[in-house]
């Protein structure tokens, strides 16, 4: 097929095809307004050291984040990582109504959509969509900051309007995003397998296995490693650089997450194993023979779900480990005064670093909240391209509250495990980097004081709760697109 | 035909938006009767089935089960009388593709409240009277168009229904496939007193029937010259169903 054909081919379509397309812009439109604020960021000129030999602040912001360079990086990095779920959305969104095309495809028959063709399309309209996306981004971000540039009454701005990145790397975000939404998904599609009559299983898929999955243990035994190794560099006086540090902490987190992402597969297929087998009614049969059936949809789906909740567990982890810290300092200070005689002042400064984390977890729940924007359309799609099977059902008088409990019941049968699972090895990194105490004091007349770092249960508990009740919600939307599926309309043959 | 006939339908009157699908169909379908729906495509076969299983609403007419109107039940009532007294067999795209043949049949008893084993059990039992018990671990993507189709056959009739709604169950199938289905839907609906409402455009099919039922532009077209009575007046005489046999 010739790639014009092809082109007008992925134009020519329904409703579906326009929305595809339109969701995919404003998802790539997503991450590239979040790639051009941390861009921005970047860009506030470091003012260098003032006399007391700290950096200067940035006096002319009133947020002390932008204020402080100190502080930058940890906004920069926020920022980014709200690319990752928008750029996964953008990938998903190629998937809506994409059976309708490739059935439009393979029934127009010029020579038969093949698959690598169907690749070639879906990479085409993503691409084309993403750069519509990405342009627009950039046109809102230049018309925003001159918007958005009031100075208040003392001269002081709320945002960074007055700094611009250099050309070139706008020029470069521009033309990369698209770049790389494309690649995501292609490689989001290899598994996909629609015939001119929909969804067909011509045999069980092959179960995951669980090594993969257990990629968190080596996740984790990395970060474990970093403190005997530092401390030995410190006792032969050679310094660890910064550069490997962070590397090592950043690739045992890497494994860790794509651990939890593979280990889903593998738990989406026990649990649909466990359900096909043990289920006593109808919901739960379905549901556990779809999730073995294709055990990945679900953690693809999921993926970018259970990274949030990986990461605000890493965070909350981090957290209570600074806790510790502080309460460890806090009361050799008090034991020493008291001995001294003196009055003991506690810290005040707390609320600083805390505040820190409320950034974290602020980026962490929009993330999570894209992510659940990629969700419906995953499971919305799973119905839609499901109606003749559902119109069947319903037509044989299947109720549709069954077909509504079957879904629920196969993305919460391993969302919830894989959601503990997620919180767990999240939480485990930065005890596996801080260990599970610390000691403080023991030099001159301070007395040493040790105390165990909590595991923030709390914390955890509501990430992955949170998780469970953002898929359950995303459910639930996603079930509007039920009542059309299951329309006599769809039982027409022809 | 009984006194009181099991499934009627009066002045049964269906657009969809402008287009006019029927425009007054009378129809009496009694006790383990078989009727073919005919007529050229277009004519509102398919809407007729649909009208009469309680799929879909009339905008105006009656139908009735057992003498009574089933037409403006709430969708729920509807829906279980479907899967209590009625079967339905399309032509094709009904089974679960995730669920083993066994499931797919045993899933309707299972809705009924039916335990999950004893739903296996009866499930086997009708693959075996289909003769396809043997492929009951498979999922029906492995099988035959004609496997599915008796799959389909035995999860319309597991619950066993008073009336069937078969909208060309042979349509999709090679001619021995589709003979073989027919077969076994009469034998086993004959065997259990089911009656039997067919949409076809097959002369074979309607052969089979004890009875025609011609449509034309939505309308009963009583003149309509049944296209299968050459063959019926064959089968009386025995020849179309060992002809099946033979084949
Ligand atoms: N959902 C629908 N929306 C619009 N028009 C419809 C719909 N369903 C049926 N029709 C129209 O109503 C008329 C009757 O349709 P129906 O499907 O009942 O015919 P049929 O006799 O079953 O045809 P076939 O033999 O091709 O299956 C046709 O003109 C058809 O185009
Ligand atoms: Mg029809």
């Amino acid at each position: 097929m010739k790639p014009g054909a092809l082109l007008r081919l992925a134009l020519a379509g329904s409703r579906t095809d326009t929305l595809r397309v339109v969701l995919t812009a404003v998802s790539a439109a997503l991450a590239m307004l979040a790639i051009l604020a941390a861009a921005t960021v970047v860009a506030i000129p470091e003012l260098g050291s003032s006399p007391d030999d700290a950096a200067a602040w940035n006096v002319q912001y009133t947020v002390a984040y932008l204020r402080e360079p100190g502080l930058r990086p940890g906004v920069t990095v926020a920022l980014v990582l709200l690319v990752i779920p928008a750029l996964v959305l953008a990938a998903q969104c190629g998937r809506l109504g994409a059976p309708a095309r490739d059935r439009r495809l393979a029934s127009i028959r010029l020579a038969g959509a093949t698959p690598r063709q169907t690749m070639t399309l879906v990479a085409v309209e993503t691409g084309v969509a993403s750069a519509l996306g990405a342009l627009i981004a950039l046109g809102t971000y230049l018309l925003g900051r001159r918007l958005l540039h009031n100075p208040g009454p003392d001269g002081r701005l709320v945002l960074p309007t007055d700094v611009l990145p250099p050309w070139w790397v706008l020029a470069l975000l521009t033309a990369s995003l698209p770049l790389l939404a494309t690649g995501i998904a292609v490689v989001a599609l290899r598994r996909v397998s629609v015939g001119p009559f929909g969804v067909v299983r011509r045999q069980r898929a092959e179960s995951p296995r669980i090594w993969p999955g257990l990629l968190v243990m080596p996740g984790i035994a990395v970060i474990a490693v970093l403190e005997p190794i530092s401390a030995y560099a410190d006792n032969r006086d050679v310094a660890l650089p910064a550069a490997v540090f962070l590397g090592l902490v950043a690739t045992g987190a890497l494994m860790t997450v794509i651990g939890v992402v593979f280990g889903t597969g593998w738990i989406s297929h026990r649990a649909g194993q466990t359900l096909a087998r043990y289920a006593r009614r109808a919901p739960a049969m379905l549901a556990g023979r779809r999730l073995m059936a294709d055990p990945w949809a679900g953690s693809r789906a999921f993926a970018v779900v259970l990274t949030c909740v990986a990461f605000g567990a890493a965070a909350a982890g981090v957290k209570a480990a600074f806790a510790a810290n502080f309460a460890v300092e806090d009361e050799a200070n008090r034991l020493t005064a008291e001995a001294n005689g003196e009055e003991f002042v506690p810290r005040t400064d707390l609320d600083f670093y805390y505040n820190a984390f409320d950034l974290i977890n602020v980026a962490v729940a929009v993330a999570a909240l894209i992510a659940a924007g990629g969700l419906l359309v995953t499971i919305a799609e799973g119905i839609v391209s499901r109606r003749r099977t559902y119109a069947h059902l319903s037509a044989s008088g299947v109720p549709r509250s069954v077909l509504r409990r079957a879904t629920m019941w196969q993305a919460l049968a391993p969302v919830v495990p894989a959601s503990v699972v997620a919180a767990v090895a999240g939480a485990a990194l930065p005890r596996a980097l801080f260990g599970s105490s610390v000691t403080g004091g023991g030099y001159d007349s301070v007395p040493e004081v040790t105390l165990s770092v909590p595991i923030p249960f709390g914390d955890l508990a509501m990430l992955s709760g949170g998780a469970v009740v953002v898929v359950a919600a995303v459910v639930m939307v996603s079930l509007l697109f039920l009542r059309p599926s299951t329309h006599p309309s769809e039982l027409r043959t022809g | 035909m009984t006194a009181e006939p099991l499934l009627t339908g009066r002045g049964v009157v269906k657009s969809y938006g402008q287009i006019p699908a029927l425009r007054g169909v009378s129809v009496d379908v009694a006790e383990g009767e078989i009727v073919a729906v005919t007529g050229p495509s277009g004519c509102g076969k398919s809407t007729l089935l649909h009208c009469l299983a309680g799929i879909l609403t009339p905008d105006a007419g009656e139908v009735s089960y057992r003498g009574e109107r089933i037409e403006r039940r709430s969708e729920a009532e509807r829906s279980l009388l479907r899967r209590s007294e009625f079967g339905v067999l399309f032509q094709f795209g009904q089974l679960v593709p995730e669920l083993t043949i066994a499931e797919n049949v045993a899933l309707p008893l299972m809705l009924g409240g039916t335990g999950r084993r004893q739903a296996h059990t009866a499930a086997l039992t009708w693959l075996d009277r289909l003769g396809v018990a043997h492929l009951a671990d498979d999922l029906p993507g492995a099988v035959s168009g004609g496997e599915q189709q008796r799959t389909a056959l035995a999860r319309a009739l597991v619950t066993e229904p008073r009336v069937l709604f078969a909208d060309e169950p042979t349509g999709a199938l090679d001619t021995l496939a589709g003979e073989q289905v027919l077969d076994h839907l009469l034998r086993v609906t004959q065997d259990q007193g089911t009656a039997v409402i067919i949409v076809t455009h097959d002369a074979r099919v309607a052969a089979y029937a004890a009875r025609e039922f011609a449509l034309r532009d939505g309308e009963h077209d009583p003149s309509g010259v049944g296209i299968g009575s050459v063959r019926r007046g064959r089968r009386a005489r025995g020849e179309v169903a060992t002809e099946a046999r033979a084949r």
